[in-house]
């Protein structure tokens, strides 16, 4: 067994440190050891996105990540993405336009669609199309996830 | 994944003294995305992981009058934002803007994409010990060929992933590579390293060695670019063929064509046959088609793969085409 | 949408999960954490074929991270017995060697041990140490080449089954089964253009998101647990029970959200090794599968070979239609060959049928449901030679569909006699959808464009059963339990016809998926049952629950309870106007006249769940020097019967669209000449991505079923039956260019191309 290494990290706007072995990945470190199972693995290898967090302002697969690289970094994961009590526009848009059916990828989604409204608020469908190109859904067919996301411009 | 230590290098001049004198023993690791994969696939078995990111100012995009200078640690996403390159350099950022996907491209850095290892589906397979693991024999012969390649004759046929690197290339790029006894650049044309000069590896890096930073000469002026890329789906997906064109075209003639074409060689192919026939020729469609056969002559396609002959002909007749109007 | 007069039906609620899940707070299988979790992993067999001679553990059981090691010797023996589990009849002995091989492997990928580990990267280490001895055998992954004379047998004990008689004949040819109506060689002679075509298809899996999943605590009562993302939970405890060979009182099964199964998520894999391995640790044991593993080691749908004749005379009659139908069952029998048949020449009345199907083992993993399993393979074959046909006629080919048409009396080739269908009404609506009516250019950019079309059918299941069990609050909300996973929407859609049926908002109704302890017998979330069967339960619940409140009032007003009515969600006493209520009001009140009010209803309905048709138009545009297509316009004209809850049924037919896609332009299994699958992750088995489709344009056509309260038909499967043939014909006409084997890639189309000169 490898010597644990301590991380430090911000998660969601706390401070959150822990050990892991080199290598474990941050997706394993969220799930595992963190309460943090938003984050799902569906093929561990960078190919689906259902394990997307935002690492220091970017979209990234988690699953690619090691959790010693995340020290010193900010997180942020679909837990804290809105709530129930206050759901974020997206998340709304997609209960809206039942943008999502069996739900395993839509917290991918949403950290990818938020990504992407951070960073344009006003995207076309093609920009939406492109950005969210990283993350695999097998049940909806994009359809509606393209239009929820469309409706949730500009704060909706 | 085995288990492996992880450093946090602090500098340039300090990473040659991490790594070893194998593969086995270190290696370096800046954005991870190739690197990981190939860990979980066992194709990658270090005892080292020497962190990169740690070393401040690696990341930056420097334009002045010779041209442009990418620093190893700048990402795929910085690199396809920046104004200077779309606006000089648009066979580099199209390139750039069909490389995986967002995500990727955030973490993924334009140097690493460069070295990537190679994805043939034998070579990423635990269960297959091919030559470029050390092993006995390159499994694409006599085995599933589809997506190997059509030029190179061995003794391994992968071909290289990399759309960058084809641009790259065809800019005329230069490497800059750091080692145990200081630095050194190397024409991106001299980069990579065909098989039968070294099976384990596709360019002259050696284990202690890292790229620091990829500069690229302005382009003269007249001349134009385009990357164009075939695959079987729009995104994450790696090139059947791409090409990446760059030609110098006054008054309908070509005055110089730099054609290199990826996902058909272990290394970014360039069609040289091509290059040649088109220097001072005035550019029809004619001469467009018999560019695109001069490319493809001396292909050598396997059981599974030669439809990347006709798409690599089309490819460079469309470019050359496109790009002398 | 029209709502016929429904207050709930139709509308557009917000799913009761739906917050859970975009917060991500909901709990998957994979998610769930407990006291003392060891996690567990499996080893697999590198080979297609081989008898194991001896599994040595020691070394794996050394290590000082493991905790237990299991393999098939610790699963008792059972004989064969058959078990219906909801989307297929299994062989249960073969389920349990499926689990953990005996005696042999038979595909790269087959489980041969488990491991338990104190975490995953361990158990993954000790399974490199455990020691499997093989006597390598001759393998055979191609279906053809296993129905040859000659091949090498999966089964030495295993006979063909033919025409219903067992055979002497030992071969991978598990059985052959026909079906004739009326003398298709009579109706050859007379038909004026007669068509036959082969056909072939590869290897597709369900590609859920989420990976299969089991967490089992065996405790020391004897009591099995397990939790675990299912379709059916009724049938995983069923199935745990068989292969463990223990009483169904001792299992429960705890079905926590699932990622998505599209039928590949009932046979169990995992958990009678967690149960195991559990068992031997007396800790609580979580196994997951990798990616790879899924591919190699759950159930994908057939590859199969087809080989169609189909005659019509010149005034656009069909007179005769043949079928040879050889699909893959993978290592063991069972594979979707019959219902394939019932759907082949379905959309048609045709007077003379014969098919003949046959079910085939092969060296790669035992094949399961996905999605109209057997149907999309069939449709492949009869809508693109029904394209030629029609063509050769020159009669559109919407309007062949129309005039060839099945419709209530119509018998199928397999026996039964459609009831009232939508599969004109359905074709209808193709022809005259905005879509169709448009103009295509033929080309543009350099690049060719082309339509096609093409109808597909799927039964629908009947019912099953299902049980509801509900409790009203005192503020009139109802919490629902039931036992039908939802991996589409399906809570939202159970509770919209309980609350139609009581004058309820959706909103007023919680509704709560629960384990197999809490709730009766429910069959599976799948063969499009669910909002069929559960919803039929959600009806009968209602009745139940009205009943129930009419004697409250009855009490509370004294009067008797059957001069008490209930329209419009409003409960009233016919002599005085005075006394009445609505369901709510009722509701507060009624704890003081006589308790809590429950109920609990199980159902089992008869009669059909409803065959579906669609017809599907979609426009491409193709690269002749790539061969790459790209679809420009989609629309899936689907019939629902009653669309429930109209998001849920677009997004039903849209994700089935695009899988159907995948199937038609990418989706295989690629093997090595080893057996081996060279393709094993989402890197190379190719999903469709947001890149690749434009929206999805549907239209909801609604015949009602006449065999349920609401009309509803099933609508998750047939979605996926019309798109690779639609696509091959939309090809086809794009370049003049038929291809018959799947997928249409890249590399297929340009080498199609290259050799018609197109």
């Amino acid at each position: 067994m490898s010597k644990k290494v301590h991380v430090q990290t911000t998660i969601n706007g706390e401070a959150v440190d822990f050990l892991c072995e080199p290598r474990n990945s941050l997706l394993e470190v969220l799930r595992d050891d963190l309460d943090h199972t938003g984050a799902k693995e569906g093929c561990n290898n960078g190919n689906c996105g259902a394990c997307n967090v935002i690492m220091d302002g970017r979209l990234v697969n988690s699953c690619c990540v090691l959790g010693v690289e995340a020290d010193g970094c900010e997180i942020t994961t679909i837990e804290g993405i809105g709530s129930a009590a206050n759901l974020h526009p997206l998340q709304q848009k997609f209960l809206e336009h039942a943008a999502l059916q069996c739900g395993i990828c839509t917290p991918g989604f949403i950290v990818s669609a938020k990504a992407l409204l951070d960073e344009n608020p006003n995207p076309t469908e093609d920009e939406v199309r492109y950005w969210l190109a990283g993350n695999l859904c097998r049940c909806t067919g994009y359809d509606k996830i393209v239009r929820a996301v469309l409706d949730a411009r500009n704060g909706a | 994944m085995r288990n492996f230590s992880y450093v946090n290098a602090t500098s340039i001049e300090q990473v040659p003294s991490l790594l070893g004198r194998s593969w086995d023993d270190a290696v370096v690791m800046a954005g991870g995305t190739d690197l990981v994969g190939e860990m979980k696939d066992y194709a990658a078995v270090p005892k080292r992981v020497v962190n990169l990111k740690s070393i401040e100012g690696l990341d930056y995009i420097r334009q002045d009058d010779a041209g442009l200078r990418i620093g190893a640690l700048t990402t795929l996403t910085d690199v396809l934002e920046n104004s200077a390159v779309s606006q000089e350099l648009p066979v580099l950022h199209q390139a750039v803007s069909v490389i995986a996907s967002p995500q990727i491209r955030n973490m993924a850095t334009l140097a690493g994409n460069i070295l990537q290892r190679p994805r043939c589906w034998y070579y990423r397979s635990e269960d297959f010990p091919c030559l470029k693991k050390g092993g006995a024999r390159c499994y694409a012969v006599g085995g599933v060929n589809t997506y190997h390649a059509i030029f190179g004759s061995g003794p391994s046929y992968i071909v290289h992933p990399s759309d960058a690197a084809p641009a790259l290339m065809a800019l005329g790029a230069t490497v800059h590579v750091h080692g145990p006894r200081g630095g050194d650049e190397v024409l991106m044309d001299d980069f990579f390293t065909m098989p039968e000069m070294n099976i384990r590896r596709e360019n002259i890096l050696r284990p202690n060695e890292i790229v620091t930073e990829i500069s690229i000469p302005k382009p003269e002026a007249n001349s134009k670019g385009m990357f164009l890329k075939v695959r079987e789906r729009e995104s994450i997906d790696f090139a059947l063929v791409s090409l990446a064109a760059q030609m110098t075209v006054v008054n309908g003639t070509c005055e110089r064509a730099s054609l290199v074409l990826g996902g058909v060689a272990p290394i970014p192919w360039r069609a040289v046959e091509a290059e040649d026939y088109l220097r001072g020729r005035r550019i029809t469609e004619a001469r467009a088609e018999s560019a695109a056969e001069a490319a493809v002559e001396d292909a050598a396609p396997m059981p599974h793969n030669g439809y990347k002959v006709e798409i690599a002909k089309n490819l460079v007749k469309q470019a050359v085409q496109a790009l002398a109007s | 949408m029209s709502q016929n007069g429904h207050k709930v039906i139709g509308t557009r609620p917000i799913r009761h999960d739906g917050v859970d899940k975009v917060t991500g707070r909901a709990i998957y299988g994979a998610d769930i954490q407990l006291t003392g979790l060891l996690h567990g992993t499996v080893k697999r067999s590198p080979h297609p074929h081989a008898r194991i001679k001896n599994i040595d553990t020691s070394r794996a059981e050394a290590h000082p991270g493991v905790r237990a090691v299991v393999t098939a010797h610790d699963l008792p023996q059972i004989a064969d017995k058959l078990a219906d589990l909801g989307e297929a009849i299994v062989n249960l002995r073969d389920a349990s060697n499926n689990v953990l091989a005996y005696g042999k492997v038979l595909y790269k990928g087959h489980a041969v041990a488990g491991v338990a580990a104190i975490n995953l990267h361990v158990a993954q280490e000790a399974v490199e140490l455990i020691d499997v001895e093989y006597e390598v055998l001759p393998h055979v992954t191609g279906v053809l080449e296993a129905m040859e004379d000659g091949a090498p047998i999966l089964h030495e004990d295993m006979k063909t089954t033919s025409m219903g008689e067992e055979t002497d004949k030992v071969s991978n040819i598990a059985n052959h089964f026909q079906h004739k109506m009326g003398e298709p060689d009579d109706g050859f002679a007379e038909a004026d253009v007669v068509i036959e075509r082969e056909f072939t298809t590869q290897t597709v899996h369900q590609g859920y998101i989420e990976t299969h999943n089991a967490t089992a605590l065996w405790n020391e009562e004897g009591q099995l647990t397990i939790w675990t993302s299912t379709q059916g939970a009724f049938s995983v405890r069923d199935q745990m029970a068989e292969i463990l060979q223990m009483p169904v009182s001792k299992v429960k099964i705890v079905p926590l959200e699932i990622g998505g199964g599209f039928g590949g998520k009932i046979s169990v894999y995992l958990d009678p090794v967690a149960a195991l391995l559990s068992k031997k640790t007396g800790h609580p044991v979580k196994m997951t599968m990798t990616r790879d593993e899924v591919f190699e080691g759950t159930g994908p749908t057939p590859g199969s070979y087809l080989k169609v004749k189909m005659g019509a005379t010149s005034d656009g009659r069909l007179t005769a239609a043949t079928a040879y139908m050889a699909y893959e069952a993978g290592a063991y029998p069972g594979s979707p060959v019959g219902a394939g048949a019932g759907c082949i020449f379905t959309p048609y009345d045709i007077p003379n049928v014969q098919i003949d199907g046959y079910d085939v083992c092969v060296n790669k993993p035992k094949t399961n449901a996905y999605r109209a399993p057997g149907a999309t393979n069939a449709a492949y074959a009869t809508e693109t030679v029904v394209d030629e046909i029609s063509e050769k006629l020159g009669v559109d080919p919407l309007e062949f569909r129309v005039k060839n048409g099945a419709k209530e009396g119509t018998r199928r080739a397999d026996g039964p006699v459609h009831p009232r269908i939508g599969c004109i009404e359905t074709t209808e609506a193709a022809l005259n959808s905005e879509h169709y009516r448009s103009s295509l250019a033929k080309s543009a950019n350099g690049k060719v464009r082309g339509r096609g079309v093409a109808s597909g059918y799927w039964f629908n299941f009947n019912g099953g059963r299902s049980a509801i069990s509900v409790s009203i609050n005192p503020d009139g909300t109802i919490n629902m339990l039931e036992g039908s996973t939802d991996i589409g929407g399906s809570r939202a859609s159970i509770a919209m016809q309980l609350a139609e049926t009581i004058g309820l908002e959706a909103t007023d109704i919680k509704p709560y998926v629960v384990d197999t302890d809490s709730i009766g017998y429910t069959d599976v979330t799948g063969g499009s049952r669910t909002t069929f069967g559960t919803g039929y339960a959600a009806h009968a619940t209602g009745q139940a629950l009205i009943r129930e409140m009419k004697e409250r009032a009855s009490k509370l007003w004294d009067v008797p309870a059957d001069a008490i009515d209930f329209e419009d969600g409003v409960f009233s006493y016919r002599d005085d106007a005075e006394k009445r209520g609505s369901f709510k009001e009722m509701a507060s009140q009624a704890g003081d006249a006589g308790g809590p009010v429950v109920a609990q209803v199980s159902t089992n309905p008869d009669g059909s769940g409803g065959g579906a048709f669609a017809t599907h138009v979609v426009d491409v545009e193709v690269d002749r020097e790539t061969g790459k297509v790209d679809i420009l316009r989609y629309t899936a004209v689907q019939d629902a019967g009653t669309a429930i809850h109209p998001s849920y049924v677009e997004g039903q037919m849209q994700g089935g669209v695009v899988q159907g896609i995948g199937w038609g332009l990418n989706e295989e299994y690629i093997y090595n000449d080893d057996g081996s699958m060279t393709n094993a992750s989402f890197l190379d088995y190719r999903m469709p991505t947001t890149l690749d489709l434009p929206m999805i344009e549907t239209i909801i056509v609604e015949v009602p079923n006449e065999s349920h309260p609401y009309g509803v038909r099933g609508v998750g499967e047939v979605p996926i039956v019309p798109p690779p043939a639609a696509l091959a014909n939309a090809i086809y006409d794009a370049t003049g260019v038929r291809l018959r084997d799947l997928p249409m890639s890249p590399p297929r189309v340009q080498k199609a191309l290259a050799e018609n000169g197109g």
